[in-house]
């Protein structure tokens, strides 16, 4: 089974849920006696239907030195149930003829059932169970300890580039629990210790931190009443704890060199930005579309076709609840020296500050972004996850029909007002990328991590 | 009255404690089975023949076109590759829209237009459909073939293709295209750095003019439109596009295998073997065994099933084993498929072998084959979610000449396959003693273990056979001797003690220049320089060195600095003694067309570097190093010595050519050219 961390880089930029033109989502909610929140959206056209969970939890709630635990408690939660054997969860879902996975991220975790829609109350039955009481002994976290650095070393420590997100947000970030990744480190990922599991589970895994939400081809009052008889016993538990860290703000700018495994050097940009949800995220939402979203945006046509500075350029928001980065990044063609492509790439930023998009290439984004959101409603398990997210981080899971509203209050002063505002040398962090040959020796003796083996 | 109320109260009472008595020692019975209903399509022609499909669906206010050109395979020869370069080309401009253009009205829409050898996709939001649709139209038939953007391809496929040599991955995929098919096969063809080279712009518009007609095409409609929608918007803008004569061709069935191979690629570097056990097979899309043996290959090798048990969970020798079934008009194939660490590939082996003659032995249980069922029948009802996934089936019913009620009746037939006749199907196709046993992985290591299946044979990573025989008595000195002898002798190399050499080459239109300065394997020096700006600069100074990068000075790493102690020699080759580097003769691979020996040298506590001296001529003509390939091309007569002239660096970033422009033999060079500081 692979139970993926998300590690979005341009599947971010299509994150959000999304609206349909004239065509409304509509859908049901109530909250049961214990807390539980309920989604309900009904969509006949396929037998299927989608069973999810979303709590409210994420890295962002971890202890400091526990980095990488919600995401290890994730994997920890397909161990088993006082009713579900060990290993059982995947085989079930399988021989029901469905599909299963689940995710975790800074700020929530998900779990999901796509089965055959005579299959709801199975699906119900084991996110039930999973909350009502799971199973985990010390063989699963031992077991699941290997396989989460496993996890680790496959996805991160071997891929390219894939250090970015640790070595961006530790530099950006000096209170906040976005200092450290969903991933966490091979050090924290030991030291967690079988005890803390079920303080983690007591505290976070009740249903008044949870949204169960349900998409496909149901009966809604059918399904209101499974879902009471599956999770209405649950009791209640207490209120989580929410870490309320303030970040403040930058300075100045942090600049540095990482050296990893790669063949092509490239610069990394982050700029700081207010969390997803706010006037702002959406102007600067729009402003990394207007940069790099196609072949035609400006640093594509520039720096990629034009000039081939670059072999590969991007800009993208990695939207998160409290606060964001605005990254880009660019990957350098032989013998084109690192700095002249970040020089090239900051032109184009302050281009937008100083000239008006003309209102022909504002349109080309507006168009893009509503494109994107339309796809982004193509399957039930996309919309149940939708409704989950808007409910979670806004408490209005209407906002899958309306956010689109937010986006087109955007004017073309706002993108050249956020560029101004964010896109400043003080509020950002500047990495180059370079190929490890060429890093110092004294360097390589001091970083004694797993990283590359 | 109240006796009614009284039943309601009862009725209450009753459910009230249903609940709170929840069994959930037993995971819940589903519920009857729901009906799976296709969706439809319909259908129409042009009278340029061209066939349209239309699959309506307004749940999102999308549409896609998905136009498919349907050819028989094209043998492309030693211009491999020019077939996939057409495709890319279609994209990159019209008589009517330059390559910006496209771009900018594309993107306007907030569309995808993408294009390939055989066929254009594009989708929009449907209120874009007419422009979409014309700009589609426009990409299909009146391409413009830009030269400048054939050049970009060329370069870009050339950077891929270096990039991909290292990747063990990559190279199964090639050498499994050549085993099974034959490289005169258009399924065994290679694509190489040299056939890239080869393709020009007539190539491509001959393939265009040949291949691309309406009445050997399909195209696909999928979304928010309607039929009759469709058929103005299509006969508008694709009537006009002419149909006529397209070829067919005709290949002969590769050979079936008489008994098990084993084909060994030597990858030094790799610490776990890339395994494939492979035959082709007689299987065409649409016959009776496609579904039984779908359902076989679900339960021997799909997720979590049993050779993921075996290998995975049970053995733990890899992170997920797997196999595959797949139908073909030309030629099907059986895969069987895992990556496993170093140590246990023999193991791994045996293990695979004991899988499936087991699948031909024996009967599957019958719970092990419901559960198969259920998982196609579910992939096969969520697939439906997907309106794209009727068109495929439309699709496939019009290339393959399907029974029309092929998809409506799939599911029909999956629930009647027996274990019976999934025993037959395995015994049909799964053929174990009759099959390649492809292993990419550290010969030194893995040879040994391999050669109970048979005694394995060398292939290079084109899929080549090593000529292992063809060495005869010759030994590793020898080739040393004849490449020193080649370039002018001992006697004569002695005498050089220092050596500047400059090199020029040209990267994406700049000039760099390269100088590299070597003295008595004390002092090495190595400076690129674009213009007068230095780029990069490596300084070696009697064992320690300094690296000068992006305005960056830093230690030399220890590989690295091992390297250079032996290349701080002019010739290297004398002075083994010395450097204590050791060298192993490996085979006769092709270089640029020529058979060359194949040396592995490594350097103590440093990287490992892999040498082709010339069969015929003893020269040096291609160094692996570090991710690096370099290419001798031809060498000139420097005093009495031969040294390289023009050279070919072959670097994930791209190919460069360069030549030697000046060569000094014991020139003074100024002692503070190496200084560390």
């Amino acid at each position: 089974m692979t139970k993926r961390l998300s590690l979005i880089m341009l599947g971010l930029v299509l994150y959000f849920g999304a609206f349909a033109q004239n065509k409304e989502i509509k859908f049901e909610e109530f909250d049961l006696d214990n807390g539980l929140h309920v989604i309900l959206h009904k969509d006949a056209s396929t037998p299927i239907v989608a069973v999810t969970v979303m709590y409210h939890v994420g890295a962002k709630n971890e202890k400091p030195g526990r980095s990488g635990f919600a995401h290890f408690f994730e994997h920890l939660l397909f161990e088993g149930s006082e009713n579900i054997g060990r290993g059982e969860f995947m085989s079930m879902v399988k021989s029901a003829g469905g599909a299963l996975n689940a995710n975790t991220t800074q700020d929530r975790t998900f779990y999901y059932e796509i089965l055959p829609s005579n299959q709801l109350e199975l699906g119900l039955y084991m996110e039930s169970e999973r909350m009502l009481h799971a199973k985990i002994d010390s063989v699963g976290v031992e077991t699941q300890r290997e396989v989460v650095k496993e996890e680790k070393r496959q996805r991160i420590d071997n891929v390219p580039y894939m250090s970015f997100q640790e070595e961006i947000f530790k530099r950006a970030f000096k209170e906040h629990p976005y200092r450290w990744t969903t991933i966490g480190s091979m050090e924290d990922l030991d030291a967690a210790e079988f005890s803390e599991v079920m303080e983690f589970y007591k505290e976070y895994y009740v249903p008044g931190n949870a949204t169960l939400s349900i998409a496909g081809d149901i009966d809604i009052e059918e399904t209101k009443e499974l879902v009471k008889k599956y999770f209405s016993e649950i009791p209640k538990g207490d209120e989580p704890f929410r870490p309320n860290i303030e970040e403040p703000e930058m300075q100045t700018e942090i600049r540095d060199t990482v050296y990893d495994n790669i063949q092509l050097p490239a610069v990394f940009q982050a700029y700081r930005m207010p969390g997803q949800g706010t006037d702002d995220y959406y102007a600067l939402n729009m402003l990394t579309t207007l940069l790099s979203g196609g072949p035609s945006a400006r640093l594509q046509k520039r720096l990629v076709d034009k000039e081939q500075k670059a072999l590969q350029v991007a800009a993208f928001p990695y939207a998160l609840e409290d606060y964001g980065l605005f990254i880009t990044l660019g990957l350098v063609n032989q013998g084109v020296p690192l700095p002249e492509l970040e020089n090239a790439m900051n032109e184009e930023f302050e281009k937008v500050k100083t000239e008006l998009v003309s209102e022909r290439e504002f349109q080309k984004v507006k168009n893009q972004i509503e494109s994107d959101f339309v796809s982004s409603n193509a399957t039930v398990a996309g919309i149940a996850e939708s409704l989950a997210n808007y409910h979670v981080y806004f408490g209005d899971a209407n906002l899958i029909n309306t956010e689109i509203e937010r986006f087109n209050k955007v004017t073309r002063e706002d993108l050249q007002r956020v560029a101004q505002k964010y896109l400043r040398p003080e509020n950002r962090v500047v990495l180059y990328y370079l190929p490890k040959s060429e890093q110092p020796q004294s360097e390589t003796a001091d970083s004694g991590t797993e990283k590359g083996k | 009255m109240k006796k009614i109320l009284l039943n309601i109260i009862a009725v209450c009472l009753l459910a009230v404690p249903a609940f709170g008595q929840l069994d959930r020692s037993k995971a819940p019975e589903p519920g009857p089975a729901p009906e799976i209903n296709l969706g439809d399509y319909e259908s129409f022609t042009l009278k340029n023949g061209l066939r349209v499909f239309v699959v309506q669906n307004n749940k999102l206010p999308r549409v896609a076109f998905n136009l498919l050109i349907d050819r028989d395979p094209v043998l492309e020869g030693e211009k491999a590759g020019y077939v996939s370069a057409t495709g890319d080309l279609l994209r990159r401009g019209t008589a009517n829209r330059t390559k910006d253009q496209l771009d900018e009205e594309i993107d306007f829409l907030g569309a995808n237009l993408s294009t390939s050898s055989t066929g254009v996709y594009a989708s929009s939001l449907s209120r874009h459909k007419e422009k979409l649709m014309e700009l589609m139209a426009d990409v299909i038939m009146n391409p413009a073939f830009p030269q400048e953007e054939l050049d970009k391809i060329i370069t870009q496929t050339k950077s891929g293709l270096a990039a991909s040599k290292d990747n063990p991955q990559a190279i199964a995929s090639n050498v499994q295209a050549a085993l099974l098919y034959g490289k005169d096969h258009p399924y065994g063809e290679i694509v190489t750095e040299e056939t890239v080279e080869n393709i020009t712009l007539d190539d491509a518009e001959n393939y265009y003019r040949t291949y691309f007609k309406p009445n050997t095409a399909y195209l696909a409609i999928v979304g928010d439109i309607t039929t009759k929608q469709a058929k103005k918007l299509v006969k508008k803008h694709l009537g006009k596009w002419k149909k006529g004569e397209v070829p067919s061709h005709e290949y002969p069935d590769p050979q079936p295998l008489e008994a098990t191979k084993v084909a060994l690629v030597d990858r030094p570097a790799s610490v776990q073997s890339v395994v494939h056990i492979m035959h082709p097979v007689e299987l065409k899309p649409g016959e009776e065994d496609v579904i039984t043996g779908r359902l076989m290959n679900e339960i021997l090798g799909g997720g979590d099933a049993r050779l993921f048990k075996n290998l995975r969970e049970e053995k733990g020798y890899t992170y997920g084993a797997y196999s595959s079934l797949s139908s073909d008009e030309l030629v099907g194939k059986f895969t069987a498929n895992a990556n496993v660490r170093n140590v246990v590939t023999d193991s791994a082996v045996a293990e695979f072998m004991k899988e499936l003659k087991k699948m031909r032995e024996e009967q599957v249980e019958e719970e092990e084959l419901s559960s198969a069922k259920n998982y196609i029948t579910g992939s096969f009802a969520r697939s439906l979610e997907s309106p794209q996934t009727i068109a495929s089936f439309a699709l496939n019913i019009a290339r393959y000449d399907l029974d029309k009620d092929y998809y409506k009746n799939y599911l029909k037939n999956v629930a009647a396959v027996s274990a019976a006749d999934v025993q037959r199907v395995a015994r049909k196709y799964i053929q174990p003693d009759k099959s390649y046993i492809m292993v990419v992985g550290n010969a030194d290591e893995v040879k040994a273990g391999l050669s109970q299946f048979g005694e394995p044979e060398m292939y290079d990573i084109y899929g080549n056979k090593v000529k292992e025989g063809a060495l005869g008595d010759i030994t590793a000195e020898q080739v040393i001797d004849k490449y020193i002898s080649a370039i002018g002798g001992e006697e004569k190399l002695s005498r050089i003690e220092s050596l500047t050499q400059v090199m020029q080459f040209s990267v994406n239109g700049m000039e760099i220049t390269n100088t590299t300065i070597k003295e008595g394997g004390e002092k090495y020096l190595n400076v690129t320089k674009m213009g007068e700006r230095e780029l990069s600069k490596m300084v070696y100074n009697r064992g320690e060195g300094k690296m000068v990068a992006n305005g960056q000075i830093t230690d030399l790493p220890s590989a690295q600095l091992a390297g250079l102690k032996s290349q701080a020699y002019v010739f290297p080759e004398l002075h083994f003694d010395e450097t204590g580097m050791e060298f192993d003769l490996r085979g006769i691979e092709k270089v640029n067309g020529k058979d060359a020996y194949k040396l592995v040298m490594n350097i103590p506590d440093g990287d490992k570097a892999i040498n082709y001296f010339d069969k015929e001529t003893g020269l040096l003509v291609k160094t692996e190093a570090s991710g690096m390939n370099i290419e001798i091309l031809s060498y000139k007569d420097r005093e009495g010595i031969k040294m390289p002239e023009k050279i070919k660096m072959i670097t994930p970033q791209g190919t460069f050519e360069g030549e030697v422009v000046s060569v000094e033999f014991n020139s003074d060079v100024p002692d503070n050219a190496f200084s560390l500081n």
